[in-house]
């Protein structure tokens, strides 16, 4: 279980993070406690733009299965600087939603911060943040001088409450938040209807599949500049999640590389630009980004795709000399050795529901394009459908 | 009488300082001062080491005024960071409210008129380090308010601007009222 812990204070010293810090050590055998801090963030305003360090911070919340605020008490409320970080993470895309959350507290007084506790539970359930917050468990340490010593709560009675409410804040968790298994969507709503293309029909089913297969992830910024879908093919090189659905272009990438991204998607929108390419390294392996203006038929701007995948097993045929040299002979042969192309001729029939139609295409449409002679032709077709 | 009106809001546009804008010139037989939060840095406690310069500022203004009235916005149900900022460095090494009439008022875009956030900005006024003594009752709730002004700024509905009379007379009624006491107290 991954949780984040936002200490509630921007001072230098603070017992609440030290509450904190004991809770990351003392349950470190039930949960990956990531303690995040607020001093660096700036003040929140709606007319400022989004900050790397605001992005970074709404990103650990989004992605954590749950939220611990530890927040001390100022003028009977919270500090503002806890209440800027959250109007922050609650702004535009709100990562707080149905985020299951835990609130505590200590203080140097008998008090604890009962009253900014209180507060901060109506600011959580205001329909701006919405989250899910654990009730009762109110975990109030008094006299925090006496209660932490060396960076351990000494008091035996404060300890047991403390163990007992995070347990059941962990239940909480397993019980609030969305299964493993309803992190990715398994299949569309419809999946027994069928959408009619000039070229054939696909159904819903066949659609989600074909895009969990495809060796190219796709991610799709709409016209509006909002992260609307991404394919969900296994083990993808961008890891996205369902709840990143709906932000804005200037929430789902970091601020830095913002400007870039902006200018690629205003030359499509301006038309100068239909398509940009990008070669980097990923995990240890050569990827290609390719973006490309979508555009319905009229040439109006529909969207911008992402389209990301490893290129190794291409550059690895390129390697072996699969397409050879202009001469198509050699090419035919080398191929053939490589792609186990000779399989796939012979295959054509036992390939047909997806060679079929494609097979009369490519054969007339191959040599020109590849200038290639007609026996590379069913090979090329063939191999690129197999990988 | 002499107020000093704080804009709760960081906001380039917002409809509270347009109320205080409209307030100040509507009952210009009194002085309000309009102090903006955007200046204020975040309040911490450890940094600077001594009070920013607009939070002394604000200080002194509030000694020297017979009130203070406050515009408060609502975020997340509650008062905007910006806001509560502010009376964080007012409440720290410095004092000014204490004992200095306050009146709130708020405006919002949707029919609540910051209710919420009015609530929780009376408790954080009474908290012994802020001490303020704040108007009782008279709640001035501004909702729907993108549509309620003028091209020029006015509040167009007589009623409302006849509830805000209401309210800001009983608030300086309630400052005459406290001056009265604090001078037989002395």
């Amino acid at each position: 279980m991954k949780l984040v812990a936002i200490v509630g204070t921007n001072a230098d010293f603070s017992y609440n993070r030290l509450l904190l810090q004991y809770m990351q050590k003392h349950f470190q055998a039930m949960a990956d406690i990531k303690i995040l801090e607020i001093d660096q963030l700036p003040a929140f305003s709606i007319d400022e733009p989004l900050d790397m360090k605001v992005w970074s911070f709404k990103k650990a919340i989004q992605q954590a299965d749950g939220v611990i605020f530890s927040t001390p008490e100022y003028d009977h409320s919270i500090p503002a600087a806890l209440k800027s970080a959250i109007e922050w993470v609650s702004y535009k895309q709100n990562a707080l939603y149905h985020k299951p959350a835990m609130i505590v507290g200590t203080s140097y007084g008998p008090q604890a911060s009962a009253r900014a506790q209180e507060h901060l539970r109506q600011i959580l359930a205001s329909p701006d943040c919405d989250a899910y917050t654990l009730s009762g468990n109110e975990v109030l340490i008094g006299n925090a001088a006496k209660v932490f010593v060396d960076g351990n709560v000494t008091d035996a009675k404060v300890r047991a409450e403390l163990e007992s409410y995070f347990n059941n804040f962990v239940d909480f968790i397993d019980t609030t938040a969305p299964k493993e298994d309803d992190s990715m969507p398994k299949q569309p709503y419809l999946d027994d209807a069928y959408i009619k293309f000039p070229t054939g029909s696909l159904s819903f089913r066949e659609v989600q599949q074909i895009f969990a297969t495809i060796p190219f992830e796709i991610d799709l910024i709409d016209h509006t500049d909002h992260f609307t879908w991404y394919s969900n093919k296994p083990n993808r090189e961008h890891v996205r999640y369902p709840n990143e659905i709906g932000e804005g272009v200037d929430e789902c990438h970091p601020p830095k590389v913002l400007p870039i991204v902006m200018k690629i998607i205003n030359s499509f929108k301006d038309g100068s630009r239909d398509s940009v390419s990008r070669p980097l390294m990923m995990h240890g392996h050569r990827v290609l980004i390719q973006y490309y203006a979508l555009r319905d038929v009229d040439g109006s701007y529909l969207g911008t795709i992402e389209f990301t995948g490893s290129v190794e097993h291409i550059l690895n045929f390129y390697d072996q000399g699969a397409w050879g040299e202009s001469d198509g002979t050699t090419g035919a042969s080398q191929a053939d050795a490589t792609s186990g192309a000779t399989d796939a001729s012979g295959d054509a029939a036992a390939d047909a529901t997806s060679g079929a139609s494609a097979h009369d295409e490519a054969a007339s449409d191959a040599p020109a394009a590849e200038n290639a002679d007609t026996t590379d032709a069913p090979d090329a077709t063939s191999g690129a459908s197999e990988h | 009488m002499k107020f000093v009106a704080i804009v709760g809001s960081n906001a380039n546009q917002s409809v509270n300082r347009q109320l205080l804008q409209f307030m100040q010139r509507h009952f210009d037989d009194d002085q309000l001062d309009l102090v903006e939060v955007k200046p204020f840095p975040m309040f911490n406690e450890n940094h600077p080491v001594t009070d920013p310069e607009p939070a002394v500022q604000l200080a002194e203004q509030i000694e020297s005024a017979d009130g203070v009235i406050i515009a408060c916005p609502e975020y997340n149900h509650s008062v905007p960071s910006g806001l509560k900022s502010v009376i964080e460095w007012e409440s720290y090494r410095l004092h000014p409210f204490k004992n200095k009439p306050v009146m709130i008022v708020g405006a919002s875009k949707f029919a609540q008129g910051s209710s919420r956030a009015q609530l929780h900005l009376r408790q954080i006024l009474d908290s012994p380090g802020v001490f303020a003594q704040v108007f009782a009752g008279n709640e001035f709730l501004l909702g729907q308010a993108k549509d309620a002004f003028t091209v020029e700024g006015d509040l167009k509905d007589q009623g409302t601007i006849d509830f805000l009379t209401l309210c800001y007379n009983g608030f300086k009624d309630f400052v005459a009222m406290h001056q009265a006491a604090q001078e037989a107290q002395a």
